[in-house]
């Protein structure tokens, strides 16, 4: 082995700076370890035919779980990680915060923005998002962050948006993500990257014959609240753009921030849905129509179906569906009760590994089940950018696609993702599968027989099937274990499998 | 992969190229121009006086403008091009491009998604036949004889057209295309890999074996460097390099039956620009892609056909900022042999200005975006009908190409 393994090290160019704690190549990540944020020395293994339902809630509800989580879990019930995460400003992140608050562009006003270089601003952005779901304890808070990160899509090539969207993110996504649905919605109308992204800014009425810009009131009814068929006309969309008038962005001082310039503002009489908003009412006007919106009975279907799409199904059970609607109607559009109706269901509980990963998901999920140290550099960014999945790259407003299918063509880029990762060959992600290998039990004593199983048991939840089994044991056939290279390709090749790309 | 199955693939590849040798179909080429394309900027009805009454500040100025680089590019005597289709203008006047006039949908929503979602689906407003229609093309035209390369999309994600397409595969260039296993010896991951998705029943086992076909495909094609024809390279857009893959595709003979490549940006609700500006710059880089498109394929002229498409063209008048909102026709481009080319064929519907406030406007649709692709799919690629295609759609002539 130590032939082998120190060439292996060499090719990665670990060496030069590998440290006794080899999982660590930063200060954070040794900082982490010794914290308890690194691998355990031993882990139980889940070895159940079916994926065990702590793994499934982790995997479903998060980002799949990281070295020891499961354990913890079981101790604690999973009723009552449900609520700790519904509650995650309870919940300490210290070991997240030390990764990821270290980008100084995204805490500044938006006018400081506009200070770095575009450049800047899409690294930062992107390195965040991805080292807050790899690294956040309040996992729920971040699959609702992705959620609603697609649902109010900000595409951050067009305009100025790039400069706007970290406000976006704190204001109204994340202060929201486990809020009230009404207030994220009024958030996002005034936030200032969708004022620039659905041209919300330049919806103005200069003239008595001024004609509104209707971009946003249009994605407003379609894709945020009543969904497509949800019952309103091209009217009630022309309507909802003349409310939308006179909002702007100032350009000098106070750069980056909405005001309401009643100038330019269509203050006559609307009706929306059929119901009338009075003329005179100024920037109320707003206010006023999200209300009306969020109100139709169409709002709760599309945001409990959507919702169930993004825990439970691609194609959403109709009877959870009403149920999640109900609770989202008596509470006024609060989304901690939906989730809890989603989480506490049999559907959800029945729905293990039937769904299939978006690429985020999947490098999430990798770099999180292989305890990798990362501060999510350029290539591990690049990855999802290759396929199709860059944060925040979505162009039109209806936000990644939802289903599996669209991403069905990504195959290879994951292969390609899961071997680069084993083998240390991303720079600014480090795994130590020796480690791994040691806390699932395979050390180099009793490492031989079963190496197949265990592996994939730890991965993936369950226990191999038969089939499963002869695949990777015909691979590891002969094969030296100790063998840095071919525990890299054995990883690889499990986290390539089809059961690694479903959750 | 292992050595039998990659022979077989390659055998049943080889028996359909010479099978196709007397009647070779054509590389069927789709662009898409995503957010509604404003066409009626890029094949300006400069005889029209409205257009320049309702576009003040964004209409392209008349050939005779006296606008030297700014003025529109006379095609006939009403229509002229967008100076940017320059590029374009050659192709046009040697008959080997066509523009149809006011196409569209039924779809009176004014939303993209569902506007794309039903022209890649194939479908008439509101009634679904099932997954994309280029997959609908493929099954009937081939059948069974499908190759991992018959559908290529350029980008990172399957279109909705080739939705139930077996195996059509998303790719940027076909360097891409492999393992890069750490011991740098992927036959052995590729054989642990092929197990692994023979072995499950779901949704991933087609394109994990897809994938791995694919692979062992290209390794063959990766050899040889790859020269343009008449050594004239592609322009640097990302549009441009996703032509030169699909020409690559298509002249290695790999059986690539549809290629489908987007180009986004077309909706210009704000500041769309006229003779330059915002607009501009997406006409060129479609105009100069094309060109040099066309030009690497000189001498497969015979074996491709260009398709340029819209979810809806833009409404007629401009908006108070700048730019125009969803309207309705838009006209469709298409470049291959055998047209009535050199023509905007169809009638001009008029800019109606009525009923302007309520719901989206723009052209009126005289054509059923439908009877465009039957056309091309009866007259060039070999379908006796669009039945399977288009289910319940009668479609209309319109007469793009020669009669025999």
């Amino acid at each position: 082995m130590k032939v082998t393994r120190r060439k292996f090290l060499a090719a990665s160019g670990l060496i030069g700076c590998s440290l006794p704690f080899s999982g660590c190549s930063n200060l954070s990540g040794l900082i982490a370890d010794r914290m308890g944020g690194g691998i355990p020395e031993k882990m139980p293994l889940t070895d159940g035919l079916r994926i065990d339902p702590i793994f499934h809630l982790l995997s479903r509800a998060g980002f799949g779980p990281r070295p020891g989580d499961i354990e913890r879990v079981r101790q604690q019930g999973a009723k009552a990680w449900i609520e700790e995460q519904l509650e995650p400003e309870k919940i300490d992140d210290k070991l997240c915060d030390l990764r990821a608050r270290r980008f100084e562009s995204l805490e500044l006003d938006p006018g400081m923005c506009y200070e770095f270089k575009r450049e800047v601003l899409r690294k930062d952005l992107s390195r965040y998002h991805l080292l807050r779901s790899v690294y956040s304890k309040r996992q729920l808070l971040e699959s609702m962050v992705e959620f609603f990160s697609d649902h109010f899509n900000i595409y951050i090539e067009k305009g100025d948006c790039i400069y706007l969207k970290a406000t976006d993110d704190r204001f109204v996504i994340r202060k929201n993500a486990l809020g009230c649905f009404r207030d994220l919605v009024l958030a996002s109308a005034l936030s200032p990257a969708m004022l620039v992204y659905l041209d919300g800014k330049e919806n103005k009425k200069e003239r008595p014959d001024g004609i509104p810009n209707e971009n946003y009131a249009r994605e407003l009814l379609e894709l945020h609240t009543l969904g497509v068929d949800g019952g309103y006309t091209q009217k009630d969309v022309y309507e909802a753009a003349r409310c939308l008038t006179g909002w702007r962005l100032y350009s000098g001082k106070g750069r980056g921030t909405a005001y309401f310039d009643p100038a330019l503002h269509d203050d006559g009489q609307k009706v929306v849905l059929g119901t009338k908003i009075p003329p005179g009412q100024g920037a109320k006007d707003v206010e006023l129509l999200v209300e009306i919106a969020c109100r139709h009975p169409s709002t709760a279907r599309h945001i409990a179906s959507k919702l169930v799409a993004h825990l439970v199904s691609e194609e959403p059970p109709s009877t959870l569906v009403k149920k999640v609607a109900a609770r989202f109607t008596e509470s006024s559009g609060q989304i901690k009760p939906m989730l809890q109706e989603i989480l506490f269901s049999k559907e959800f509980e029945s729905s293990a590994g039937l769904k299939m990963k978006r690429p985020f998901h999947y490098v999430v999920s990798c770099l999180r089940a292989t305890g990798a140290d990362t501060m999510a550099g350029d290539p591990v960014i690049e990855y999802l950018t290759r396929m199709g999945h860059g944060p925040f790259q979505y162009p039109t407003p209806d936000g990644y696609p939802a289903e599996a299918n669209p991403w069905l063509g990504t195959l290879l880029w994951r292969w390609n993702f899961a071997f680069a990762l084993c083998s240390n060959s991303i720079e600014s992600a480090n795994v130590s599968l020796d480690r791994l290998f040691s806390a699932v039990g395979l050390d180099e004593t009793n490492g031989r027989k079963n190496t197949a199983e265990v592996l994939f048991s730890y991965f993936v939840g369950r226990r191999p099937g038969q089939s499963e089994l002869a695949a990777i044991k015909e691979f590891v056939n002969k094969k030296d274990l100790e063998d840095g290279l071919v525990r890299a390709e054995l990883t690889g090749l499990i986290l390539s499998s089809p059961a690694f790309q479903k959750v | 992969m292992p050595q039998q199955s990659r022979r077989q693939f390659l055998k049943k590849l080889a028996l359909r190229s010479s099978n196709a040798a007397s009647e070779k179909t054509p590389t069927l080429v789709c662009v898409f121009l995503r957010g509604g394309a404003d066409t009626l900027n890029m094949f300006v009805p400069y005889a029209d006086d409205t257009y320049y009454k309702i576009r003040p500040t964004i209409a392209v100025p008349h050939p005779k403008s006296g606008m030297g680089a700014e003025s529109s590019l006379k095609l006939d005597d009403f229509y002229a091009f967008h100076p940017r289709l320059a590029g374009l203008l050659p192709i046009y006047k040697e008959g080997r491009m066509a523009v149809v006039q006011a196409v569209g949908t039924d779809n009176p929503t004014g939303s993209h998604f569902e506007t794309q979602d039903q022209m890649e689906h194939g479908d008439a407003y509101k009634k679904t036949a099932g997954g994309g229609w280029l997959a609908r093309y493929l099954r009937t035209r081939f059948g069974n004889e499908l190759t991992p390369l018959s559908a290529v999309s350029i980008g990172p994600i399957i279109p909705e057209s080739l939705r139930g397409a077996p195996g059509a595969s998303a790719i940027s260039s076909i360097d891409e295309i492999r393992i890069k296993a750490p011991s740098e010896n992927p036959h052995f991951l590729a054989k642990a890999l092929s197990d692994l998705y023979a072995a499950e029943v779901g949704i991933l086992s087609a394109p994990g074996k897809d994938t791995l076909d694919l692979l062992a495909r290209v390794e063959t094609l990766r050899a040889v460097d790859y020269k343009p024809a008449n050594g004239k390279e592609y322009p640097d857009s990302g549009f441009a390099r996703g032509l030169r893959e699909i020409a690559r595709l298509i002249k290695a003979d790999v059986g690539l039956d549809v290629a489908c490549i987007d180009l986004d940006g077309w909706d210009t609700h704000f500041v769309q620009g006229g003779a330059a500006g915002l607009q501009a710059t997406l006409i060129e880089t479609l105009s100069s892609g094309l060109a040099a498109f066309d030009l690497d394929l000189s001498g497969w002229r015979k074996e491709v056909v260009t398709l340029v498409i819209t979810e809806f063209g833009r409404r007629t008048y401009e908006n108070g900022s700048l730019g125009t909102d969803h309207g309705r026709g838009f006209a469709a481009m298409i470049i291959a042999d055998g047209l009535r080319g050199g023509e905007v064929l169809g009638r001009y519907p008029g800019l109606n200005e009525a009923g302007w406030i309520l719901g989206p406007s723009g052209l009126d649709v005289l054509f059923d975006y439908r009877s465009f692709l039957s056309e091309v799919l009866t007259r060039k690629m070999g379908l006796k009908n669009c039945k399977d295609v288009f289910p319940g759609f009668q479609p209309q002539d319109i007469g793009i190409f020669e009669r025999a």
